[in-house]
């Protein structure tokens, strides 16, 4: 970082600069994704709880995800390996298109925009993917008791799948939580991939040209990593332990 | 904070740096790359090898797997998301009200997970689902219908 110049010590808490020597935007920026995490991390703190509580009927995820697209074969984490790998891609070009930015070239921005956006698609679709598969479930399903509504009472019944009330992998609470987590989760990427849409048209229009610098792709970038961060701690807990 | 056209040089364009700058922090970045590459592919080649060496659900896994994840995210905000590099006083704003109110939940979640834990103090879970997960333990199939509907004739009350 370039702090090359120095500041007035006279001017440096009259408005006229930042103590913390960023722009308001970005600030401002890292003041909401550390509220952001907030609610991840207390979502996943919630999410250990339950799972502790329910240690014994909690399904371990290599029984769980074992699916990969066009092979039929029992091959548990790879898809969510594959995932892993897209999104931490798509960070690595999101930081070489905010690298370019700081160097104003316009094409290198473009282009790694794009990728970016290319690999945040390509997640959200690999979610509905991964998330359709486990609604469905295997052929065999497993046997459950469910409540009936018409005998009032309790009876055993083959289930396929997942829904918010039973499913075949273990208790109801771990489909719940997966839904929860990994559908705000994805939500975040949708809305990352949107956002990074914008901000990709305007490089394309010469907005930030005309400006002078690329900050609002540094902003956004912020906002793509740390949609990468809190994969990296949901990957951790719902697929690794 | 152009449209003051003050004196003062800002933030926006201090963050501007040469090609020769860039050829070096670009190295730096794909560096960062690579050992998240690396250790994700640890990571996966750790958890699939788990259930056949009898290491899932150890103490010694579920540490290493939470530290080799603490990791990567310190590669994401301090190299990605150029959190190392800000002044010192930006990077204390940022994670020390974060640190201190996750560890106060985390704190929270061990200590009362100790009392929920206890089954006698959960929700009935379905005795079909306690078989089964007993038969996974213990070597069975994974969907063995057979070996569980014996167990689960008394329906109890799963949920309220």
């Amino acid at each position: 970082m370039s702090h090359s110049t120095e500041i007035d010590s006279k001017h440096a808490w009259d408005g006229g600069q930042s103590p913390f020597r960023v722009s308001y935007g970005k600030m401002m920026m890292w003041f909401f994704l550390v509220s952001d995490a907030l609610t991840f991390g207390g979502l996943l703190v919630s999410y250990g709880f339950i799972r502790h509580k329910y240690v014994d009927v909690w399904p371990k995820a290599e029984n769980v995800f074992t699916h990969f697209p066009f092979i039929e074969q029992h091959l548990p984490l790879a898809y969510v390996g594959l995932m892993t790998f897209i999104l931490i891609m798509s960070s690595v070009t999101m930081v070489l298109a905010v690298e370019a930015g700081h160097r104003n070239d316009r094409k290198k921005v473009t282009i790694w925009m794009f990728w970016t956006i290319v690999g945040g698609a390509t997640f959200v679709l690999s979610q509905a993917w991964e998330w359709y598969h486990f609604i469905v479930g295997t052929e065999t399903g497993a046997l459950r008791n469910v409540w009936s509504e018409e005998l009032h009472t309790y009876v055993q019944q083959t289930v396929y799948g997942a829904n918010m009330t039973v499913n075949e992998y273990g208790v109801p609470q771990f489909a719940n939580y997966f839904f929860f987590i990994t559908g705000f989760h994805g939500f975040h990427v949708f809305s990352g991939v949107i956002i990074n849409l914008v901000i990709f048209l305007n490089v394309l229009k010469g907005t930030y040209e005309k400006r002078g610098h690329y900050e609002m792709v540094e902003k956004v970038g912020l906002y793509w990593h740390f949609v990468d961060l809190v994969w990296v701690f949901v990957f951790t807990f719902f697929y690794l332990l | 904070m152009s449209e003051f056209h003050d004196d003062y040089p800002s933030y926006e364009h201090m963050a501007h740096h040469s090609e020769e700058e860039g050829k070096t922090k670009r190295k730096a970045l794909w560096r960062v790359f690579w050992y998240m590459l690396i250790i994700t592919i640890v990571e996966l080649i750790i958890g699939s090898m788990a259930p056949a060496q009898g290491w899932s659900g150890t103490l010694g896994l579920k540490v290493l797997f939470i530290g080799l994840t603490v990791v990567k995210a310190g590669f994401i905000v301090m190299a990605f998301m150029h959190l190392g590099h800000e002044v010192t006083f930006m990077k204390y704003t940022i994670l020390l009200p974060y640190v201190i109110f996750m560890s106060y939940a985390i704190f929270i979640i061990l200590d009362e997970g100790v009392y929920s834990g206890d089954p006698q103090n959960r929700t009935k879970v379905d005795p079909i689902l306690i078989q089964q997960q007993l038969d996974l333990k213990n070597g069975h199939g994974h969907h063995d219908a057979a070996a569980t509907e014996a167990h689960g004739e008394h329906a109890e009350e799963a949920h309220h």
